[in-house]
């Protein structure tokens, strides 16, 4: 495999629509070498270069842990966001060269459970393959109840029927067929574990009825998948190990800006969930806008931590210990 | 080979309601009892959602059965000995939802046993409290043959497994819910450590 800078060069060995808005790239590595093993529930960062630099988006891997000939993502096409999936879908072509970073795991199955119940939205199924052909091996009991638009929509879903048969119940929302969440965590056995991937709405939804059914947190998983990075406002950022300013501008995160300028912050998730990239706030005149899931309501309220993966500020002045 | 501070041992916790529990077990024996009643005097409201297990096995000759019996509870189960309650304890738990909640009182050896059946229906942290009642006598399991020896108090004993003269290691394992002990005289045989009392 070809390993520079810590990335990997993988050839687009084939690009399938699977719904009007998702494309499923399938990944091979440029020598026909095996990749990095992975395990379910995995991602990987693309780095899709652009005019002025570089996204770096994370997709969840949705081929199987015990296959590391080929990766597969699915890339569902985001028309408001800042680009990255766009390209992905216009400009990326079978044959084309891609680098990507090795997988992390920020949504890995827990070992102990004695059931797991999936809930997903639309695209929000990709991390849950690769977690079933996991689970498949492993014997344990599982549940998926998938929502989707419409027929169309509903082609990974389908897929994971004719894989996984019963286990797989598809929702669709042009045959108002409803997802009540609720239902799916009533009276549940003990050790069983939740894990979403969906909507905003969909993961508070997962969580308020599985905590009104008594779980705790230690057995309720979810990952966002609002497009990674951050947009928002422009504002000013100072390095204090350097001395650099740099201006982020409103589609680029403080951590991109930083990379743009040839400065290196540690990070993994790139997703405000790891906590890889968490820094100190030296000095601050303003506020910070946390749009993280990693630092605890009192670090926030403080402001004296901020991680450059997806919060911004609003101020006249940041300077981080970095 | 003996040291002192164990690590390895728990660090339990004070038995007080946890959030959000839709079913409450609360299981003790002999001196733990008196941790049950504090328990269930801080959640008056849930006695309806409460079932209370509990072991009149005693080290210390402690009972509280009589002010358990007081309470207002969905049940109460009471049984000669620790074992038959956590017997009890993982057939209860092999039925049981998510929303239930487990709080543990009493001796190291009878939390720890509990605490395999919990670890087994993967109960975490956040569902399970353990408070410790009564005196720090130990466990033991034989590195030998295999046997555990309960409320073991010397360093040296002899195992009633296998009659070999152990000594009692200062290292926890929760999966055994013990601590090992390794004969004594292996090197010069008939050589025995010092004879002393556990921090029991």
């Amino acid at each position: 495999m070809s390993l520079s800078n810590g990335t990997l060069n993988v050839r687009v060995a084939r690009i399938e629509a699977v719904t009007p808005e998702i494309k499923r790239f399938t990944l091979v590595a440029t020598d026909g070498a095996h990749l990095p093993p992975f395990s379910g529930g995995s991602n990987v960062v693309v780095l899709i270069p652009h005019e002025n630099g570089t996204y770096r988006n994370a997709y969840s891997l949705m081929s199987s842990p015990y296959d590391s000939s080929a990766y597969q993502i699915a890339v569902r096409r985001v028309e408001e966001g800042r680009g990255g999936s766009l390209r992905m879908h216009e400009a990326v072509n079978e044959g084309d060269v891609l680098e990507i970073l090795r997988p992390v795991n920020l949504f890995p199955l827990s070992k102990h459970a004695r059931l797991h119940l999936f809930i997903a939205g639309g695209v929000g199924i990709t991390p849950v393959c690769s977690q079933l052909a996991e689970l498949r091996l492993r014997g344990t009991p599982f549940e998926v109840h998938l929502a989707v638009r419409g027929a169309e929509h509903a082609r990974l879903g389908e897929e994971l029927v004719r894989e996984y048969g019963d286990a797989v119940r598809l929702y669709r929302n042009d045959l108002d067929q409803r997802l009540d969440i609720s239902v799916v965590v009533a009276a549940r056995p003990l050790g069983s574990h939740l894990y979403v991937c969906g909507p905003e709405s969909m993961i508070q939804d997962a969580i308020d009825s599985a905590h009104a059914q008594g779980w705790t947190d230690s057995h309720i998983h979810y990952e966002r998948f609002l497009e990674q990075g951050s947009v928002g406002e422009a504002f000013s950022v100072t390095l204090a190990r350097s001395g650099a300013t740099i201006e982020v501008s409103p589609d680029q995160s403080l951590l991109e800006a930083a990379e743009a300028a040839g400065h290196s912050i540690p990070y993994l998730c790139r997703g405000g969930a790891c906590g890889e990239c968490e820094t100190r706030v030296l000095e601050l005149d303003g506020e910070i806008v946390h749009t993280d899931d990693w630092l605890s309501d009192e670090d926030k309220a403080a402001n004296t931590k901020i991680m450059p993966c997806v919060s911004r500020a609003k101020c006249s002045r940041l300077v981080i210990d970095c | 080979m003996l040291i002192t501070g164990i690590k390895s041992r728990p660090v339990y916790d004070q038995l007080r309601p946890l959030p959000g529990g839709i079913r409450h077990l609360v299981a003790g024996q002999g001196s733990g009892g008196r941790a049950m009643l504090r328990l269930l005097d801080e959640m008056p409201e849930q006695g309806m959602q409460t079932t209370l297990l509990y072991s009149q096995e005693s080290f210390s000759g402690l009972d509280f059965l009589a002010e358990l019996q007081q309470r207002q509870v969905a049940e109460l189960r009471v049984y000669p000995s620790n074992q038959e309650l956590v017997a009890d304890l993982e057939r209860i738990l092999g039925n049981a939802r998510m929303g239930t909640r487990l709080y543990l009182s009493g001796s190291e050896s009878f939390i720890g046993t509990a605490m395999q059946v919990a670890t087994h229906y993967d109960m975490n942290s956040d569902e399970v409290l353990r408070e410790h009642a009564g005196s720090f006598v130990r466990r033991i399991w034989c590195v030998h043959c295999d046997s555990y020896t309960e409320n073991v108090t010397q360093r040296v004993f002899q195992c009633p497994g296998c009659n070999a003269m152990l000594v009692v290691r200062d290292h926890y394992s929760r999966r055994l819910a013990a601590f090992q002990a390794v004969k004594a005289d292996a090197e010069v045989p008939g050589e025995l450590p010092e004879a002393e009392e556990l921090d029991t």
